[in-house]
This record gives C-alpha cells, structure tokens and sequence, in this order.
C-alpha cells in the first residue's frame, strides 16, 4: 500500500465511555480520525478533548476489543471496511505495573492483605491514615506479619501451639487497624491483636474450633464482627472474633483433646492459653472441599461460597441455609464479587475464570470466560476503583489484570470470552513455565494506593505500582 | 468403490471427550532416587509418596508442597504407599523390604481426625495378644505369615503406629473398599507370595498355597467378594466366599507388571513389560477385547479412574504417561469405546526407568504420576 494514502485515510468515529465525569462534549464525539492512529494517538485526543491538564491514559474498546494497533491495523484484521462509522469506547488504562517492590519471607507465603485509608479495614476503622498503610502476609512457616509500604516488618506472630501439628497458615485478614483473622492447615481460627504503636502481634488472643480439616479461606466483616471460614471438610462456619458471643469449643477438636496429643501439647512450650470458642453455625451443604468464601459486598447477612464440588452457593446467614446453588463445570478455587454487575468471579482449577450471575433470576449461569492462565486461578481481587477491572493469581507463576469490557469472541452458547490486559510475571525470573515451579502466586489484592500486592511460592510479597 | 474404512463407527474425537488431564500443574520435588509409588487420599487433598530414599512422605495435592515425611528403612525402598479408603479417618500403609507400616500422620490432621483413625488401628493389639496368628489350614504354623508389632518410638513419634512383617520383600499395596482388609504381594514370597491382612484383628492370612508362576498384584473386585492375582503370564479370580477360582485371564503377555479394575467390576486393563495395554472384558472372552501398543518401553502402571469418569491412564519407561478414554456401557451387547487422548510428558527417564506409578484423583479428571526422576507430578 502507498504509505501517503495509508496517511491521510480516515475513518468516523464514535466516542463514548462508561466513566463518570470524562464524557467528551457533545459536539465532538463524532469525528473523522486517521486511521494510523494508536491507542496513544487516541489517547492524547481525548485528553484535548477533555482539556485535561493531567492526561488520564486511555484504553480504548472498538467492537468489545482493545486496539493493540493502528485502526487500520485493526479494519484490515477484522475486516471492517473503512466506510463504517467506528463505535470506540475509552476507559480508563489500567496501567501497566512498572514499579516493583519485594518484601522478602523465610517461607511460601500464602496471603495478604492491606490496612489503608480505601481498604475495607481501613473503611471499617473510619479515616485511617495513609501514611500508615500496612500489608499483612501470611505463611507457610505458621507466622503472620505486619509490614511497612517500605518493606520493614514492623510485628510478627507468635507460632501457635498446637500439639505438635503443622501450622501452615492459608489465610488472613485484616478485621480492624487493631484485630487480625488467620487460619490454615491445622483447621483452627486464630484471632490476634496489633498494637501499631507498639509494634506487637504475640500470640493469638481467641482460637476458634469448628473444623476437622484444613481451612482454606476466611472473611471478615468487621462492623459486625463476623468471621467466615472455608474448609476441606466441607463445611463454612460463622464465628464472632468476640470471644463471649460464641459457644464452648468442640472438646473433640482441642489439642487437648486426645491423650497422645495432650502430651505433646505438654512437651511443647505450654504457657499463655487463649480462650477457645466453637462456631455460631455451620453451613452445610458442598460435597466437597470448600476453597474462597466472601460476605456480600452491599449486605453482610449474605455470603458466597465456591468449591471443589464445582458449585457457587449463596446462604441467607442469619437461617444458615441456602439460597442458590450454580453447578458449574470445574472445581472452584477462588472468588470476587463484581456488586454492580451483579456478578461473582470465580478461579477454576481449568485455568480460566468464570463470571456468573448468582441470582436466581438469572437466564444465564456463566455470563462470561476470562482465558490465559495456564494454571488453577487460586486468588481473585476486585479493582479498587472500576467496577469492570480484576485481577488473578495462578499457580503458573502470573498476576493477571483483566478488564470485563474486552471481549475476544463471542461463541454461540459459550457466553463471551476475555482476555487480560496485562500480565505481572514475579521479578527476576526469566521464564514461566504454566506448572509454575518456585513461582506459583497463592495471593493477590489490589488497592488503590498500595497497588497489586501478591504472594507465593517465591517466598515474596510483590508490590507492582503505577 | 468403498473405503473400507467409512464403513467403521467413527470414534469420538479427544476434544469431545473432555475434561481429561493436559497439563503438569505441580511438581514434588524433595526426594532422593527414584520415586516408586503414589496414591491420593480418598478426600483428594494429599499425595503420599514413597521410593528408593526409604522415605515416606505427604504432599499437598495442588501445590506440591511437603508436608510430612518419615523414613522407614535405612536399606529398602519403599515400594508401595496406599492410603486406606475411609474419609473419616486418615490412615496410610506403606511397605519397605518385608515391613508394611500403617502411619497416621498426625502433624496434618485435626486431634479428632488423629483419635478416629488411632482407634482403628488400636482396635487390633488385644486380638493379636489373645490369638496367635494361623494359616488358612487352621494348623498353628511355626512361623506365623506375618509378626505385627510396635515399631518403636522413634517411628511411633511420627506416627508411624503399627508394623507388619512378613517374608518377603513386599512390592504391593491394595486396600478392599470399606478399609477392613489389605491385600500385599511379595513376588519373591512363593506360597507367602499373597497375604491378605485383617486390620481390626492384627491377622495376616494366606489364601493361596500354591499359585503358578510368580506373583506380580493382586486386588479386591470394586463390589463383590471376588480376588484377582496376577501371575506373570495370567490373571486369575477367585471367589473369596467359596474359596474357588472362577476364571483364568490369558492377557497373551509376556510378563505383568500391573493390572486395574473398572470399578464396574466387569472390565480390566492391564500393563506388560513388553510395551503392551491389554484390555479385558470379563464377559466376553479369557483373551483380550483391546490390545493397544503406544509405547517405546515397558509399562509399569494402569490405573483407572474410579470416581466416574471413563478414563485411565498408563505409565511407561518411555518417560511418558498415555491418558485414555475408556467408556463401559451397561449393555451387554455393546462393547467399550477406548480412545487415545493425551500423551504427558515431563518426567526424565533415569537409569531406562521412567515412569514408576500413576493413580486418579477421586473425583476429578487429574492424575498423579511418580518418576524415576526423583519427582511426582500433578496433571490437570
Ligand atoms: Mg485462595
């Protein structure tokens, strides 16, 4: 093709966006654009349009795909004649991660978690101060650790005793700037107070006993003081991180318990007990290992749950029963809730993410497929500001940052297809392989401030920021 | 002009057949030599390996992660790992040289789960102690078939509870379904060559006093009181509860190395030194219904999977494991369809030994294999 006709061709285009407060002017959303122009050209044009002092970086989505290259790149790719009117969405970029921080660990770390001004801690708190943002992380070495944005370890935890069991811990959370949830591989939730003053975790200040498998995933709901937890054996409890508002402790569950693990429990350092308490209730009904359970964002009485069994279920908590069973395909892995979509995403052991709808009037089950892990997808996160942004952990060694909008293909009775903006490999490795070997990511949040924080078998807590 | 070949009922391709396992999604890695033998346990939560380093271990299933170890034998390998199949408790056998040892690793189970399963393992000492062990011929034997006993405090301090000698090296490991009763198989043992061991009363029993040929394995039918034994060159099936042999299996083979039955109960597969996947239908003929050569080098394990989906799988020499289709109809008119679906390759042969053990998930389509490389793999 003669480059000076592939210069000055145009192209109409109609510019619109789903961010409040960034609409262009009326009069100039239709326009002829040049069709060498890329996502940065576009980008520079709607910030002139906006008379934007700061440019916003834009993405831009033209029939549900992001422009990767120039619109005629993209016309010839998809076979658009240059005579149609282009509908081009712009949203804003979720950039990518450039700065990289890592908080080094003597274990695989298996979880995190942030304290900050926009975190639900943070929110529940009220007016938390930025400056004094904190990442939890949790991990297999059975500590808990409470860290600076600079990377200093400000506390750590005190091993538990628990009668010579492993004491791997899977998950943990913030619930106040002041109270920490955790819980892993020896069943038991363990409650523990920091003091940011001065700096200290100790020993967990309330056990709570409901499982005889591991726990793989907790909540929490801090104004209410509620606790959820996920475990291999099937079940989901409901505990109070207020000791007085549980039941006694199942006997059968205390280290105590059994004569041979009393007298471990004896031989190991023995001392400070905390109180033991048992569940407000159990939840009842998977048939399998129960992997990420999650309190409706938009009401606390609500919760989901996914599984092995390869269902999501929703529960009433204040009748302890089910209100909405999906059957899907895979075993479950992980969860986030999309409140405004009216959507829940979940982790399949398949390496995708499914997007589905969890009412019960809804026609269609899994809405949507994110593809491109080449692992279990074993953690999920929300954008903090978007409502249409996510973000993954894998077993394959990636983060993965996906935004719902970007649709490849939509094949007939499959639903729609996505794939992710951008990939966040762990630093200073050179190749990924899809087992993931060393690198496997266990944990992922994302927050606005702090940026995407992620764990794994790296034995790092990796920040990327913007 | 008709292709003969259209005339054929076309199978069904592998991506209709899905879900099946595709790729390595964990490796275990930590063990010293070769690694003998795998088994995950009934809720499908941990692998327990075992190999020539003598040790035993636990992993977590999806990451491959080491959670417990125990060496058992400074001098054997162990050979054969199995868990037992009751979800309440967590009990694990595990054989090295002529030692089984049944294990409850403590350290990764809740005080509840820890009393269940020390409860059924306790249950037997007083019988042991009020009644000597005997043959089958009712005749007190000078020496007993096997001597169970404590295996001291450094092996009890893991958990290690209960241990069982018998008089020869002890290659395999098959529990029957409701966990009362395990079947072991010492080829070298000859008229010991097959035990079958009675938890709950510490009893070992011998129910073949003569059996032909060397003894390769041997397991329980899924559903009725029905044994299989495979010699080198045969499978036979006895019925347990009358003490007789019902059919003799001519695989055509060389030499067994393992064989598998469908949870069906009406079919079998079995693996052969000699390259070859037999495919048996028990209602059909004592010959083969499918024989299928895909491998360069000997198979050593079928499995098939036993939580309902139509599949299984071999591992070979060759380094590789072959996924299969394999569907049973209820229809006695219609026969399997076996479908090759996925070659998994990963693991290194080392010393002309590659793949040493494959088992199922029980409820997904996943496997686990064990190499001569010194590593397990999880395939999704
Ligand atoms: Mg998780």
């Amino acid at each position: 093709m003669d480059p000076s006709i592939a210069d000055t061709a145009k192209v109409q285009i109609r510019l619109s966006t789903r961010e409040d407060g960034l609409e262009v002017p009326d009069d100039s959303r239709l326009l002829f654009a040049p069709t060498s122009l890329r996502r940065v050209d576009l980008s520079r044009l709607v910030n002139n349009l906006l008379h934007n002092d700061t440019p916003i970086p834009f993405e831009f989505l033209v029939n549900g795909q992001f422009l990767r290259t120039s619109i005629d790149e993209f016309l010839t790719q998809n076979g658009i004649s240059a005579e149609t009117t282009l509908n081009v969405e712009y949203t804003r970029a979720f950039i990518p991660s450039l700065h990289v921080s890592t908080f080094e660990h003597d274990d695989w770390v298996s979880a995190v978690d942030i304290l900050s001004t926009s975190s639900p801690a943070g929110h529940w708190t009220g007016n938390y101060p930025q400056e004094n943002t904190r990442i939890l992380s949790a991990s297999y070495d059975g500590l808990l650790r409470v860290w600076d944005t600079a990377g200093n370890v400000l506390a750590t935890s005190s091993a538990p005793h628990n009668g010579g069991r492993i004491t791997s811990l899977k998950s943990a959370k913030w619930l106040s700037d002041k109270k920490i949830a955790a819980a892993g591989m020896d069943g038991v939730v363990r409650v523990y107070s920091y003091d940011d003053s001065t700096r200290t975790l100790g020993d967990a200040t309330l056990e709570l006993y409901n499982h005889n498998w591991q726990v793989d995933n907790i909540a929490v709901h801090g104004p209410s003081h509620r606790i959820l937890a996920a475990s291999a054996d099937t079940t989901i409890s409901l505990f109070s991180s207020r000791a007085k508002e549980n039941p006694a402790a199942p006997e059968s569950l205390l280290p105590r318990s059994t004569a041979a693990s009393n007298k471990r429990q004896k031989l190991s350092k023995p001392a400070h007990s905390a109180p033991a308490r048992g569940a407000l209730a159990t939840l009842r009904s998977h048939t399998a290992p129960v992997s990420a359970v999650l309190f409706a964002p938009n009401d606390p009485t609500v919760a989901y749950s996914a599984s092995l069994d390869h269902s999501l279920k929703t529960w009433d908590l204040p009748t302890s029963s089910v209100v909405e069973t999906r059957a899907t395909s895979h075993a479950l892995l992980s969860m986030a809730a999309l409140p405004t979509l009216n959507l829940v995403a979940t982790g399949t052991s398949a390496r995708h993410i499914s997007l589905i709808d969890p009412r019960a009037s809804a026609t269609h089950i899994a809405v949507m497929t994110l593809r491109g892990h080449a692992n279990a997808v074993v953690s999920l996160d929300t954008h903090p500001r978007s409502e249409y942004g996510l973000v993954s952990g894998s077993h394959d060694g990636t983060v993965r940052v996906w935004d719902v909008r970007s649709v490849r293909t939509a094949t007939e009775g499959q639903g729609q297809v996505g794939e992710s903006v951008f990939v966040i490999e762990r630093e200073g490795v050179e190749k990924m392989r899809s087992h993931g070997e060393g690198v496997k990511v266990f944990d992922v949040r994302w927050e606005e401030e702090t940026g995407i924080v992620s764990a794994g078998e790296d034995k790092k807590v990796q920040i990327n920021r913007h | 002009n008709i292709d003969p070949e259209s005339l054929l009922p076309k199978l069904p391709s592998p991506e209709e057949l899905k879900p099946f396992p595709t790729t390595c999604a964990a490796i275990f890695r930590g063990q010293e030599g070769r690694v003998r033998s795998v088994s995950i346990d009934p809720r499908g939560l941990f692998v327990a390996s075992g190999g020539d380093d003598g040790y035993v271990r636990v992993w977590e299933l999806l990451t491959g992660r080491q959670l417990w170890n125990a060496k058992l034998s400074d001098e054997d390998a162990v050979d054969a790992v199995r868990w037992r199949p009751n979800k309440d408790s967590a009990i694990l056998a595990a054989a090295a040289g002529e030692n089984i040892y049944l294990v409850v690793p403590f350290a990764i189970l809740s005080p509840d789960v820890e009393q269940s399963s020390r409860d059924v393992l306790d249950a037997g000492w007083g019988y042991a102690a009020s009644k000597p062990s005997t043959s089958t011929n009712g005749i007190a034997a000078k020496e007993p078939p096997a001597r169970w006993s404590r295996p001291g405090p450094r092996l009890e301090g893991k958990g290690v509870l209960v241990q069982a000698t018998v008089r020869s090296a002890v290659k395999v490991i098959h529990w029957h379904r409701r966990g009362d009763y395990f079947a072991t198989v010492s080829p070298r043992g000859q008229s010991s060559a097959v035990a079958i061991h009675t938890l709950s009363k510490h009893l070992t029993q011998l129910p073949f006093r003569r059996l032909k040929g060397l003894a390769q394995s041997a397991q329980f039918h899924p559903s009725k009181p029905i044994f299989f034994v495979a010699t080198k060159n045969s499978i036979r099936s006895y019925d347990l509860a009358k003490q007789e042999l019902v059919k003799i299996l001519q695989p055509g083979a060389k030499w067994i190395s393992s064989f598998d039955v469908h949870p069906g109960g009406d079919n079998l597969i079995v693996g052969t030194y000699d390259k070859r996947l037999l495919w048996h239908d028990l209602d059909l003929s004592t010959k083969p219904y499918k024989t299928l050569r895909y491998h360069q080098q000997a198979i050593r394990a079928v499995a098939f999977h036993q939580g309902g989906m139509p599949l299984f799988a071999d591992a070979s020499d060759d380094g590789s494991l072959q996924i299969f289709h394999g569907k049973v109809v209820g229809d006695l008119m219609e026969n399997a369809t076996i479908v090759p679906l996925k070659v998994l390759k990963g693991h290194q042969v080392k010393s002309r030994l590659g793949v040493m053990d494959v088992v199922w998930h029980p409820r997904e389509p996943w496997c686990v294999s064990a190499g001569a490389d010194g590593t397990c793999r999880l395939w999704c």
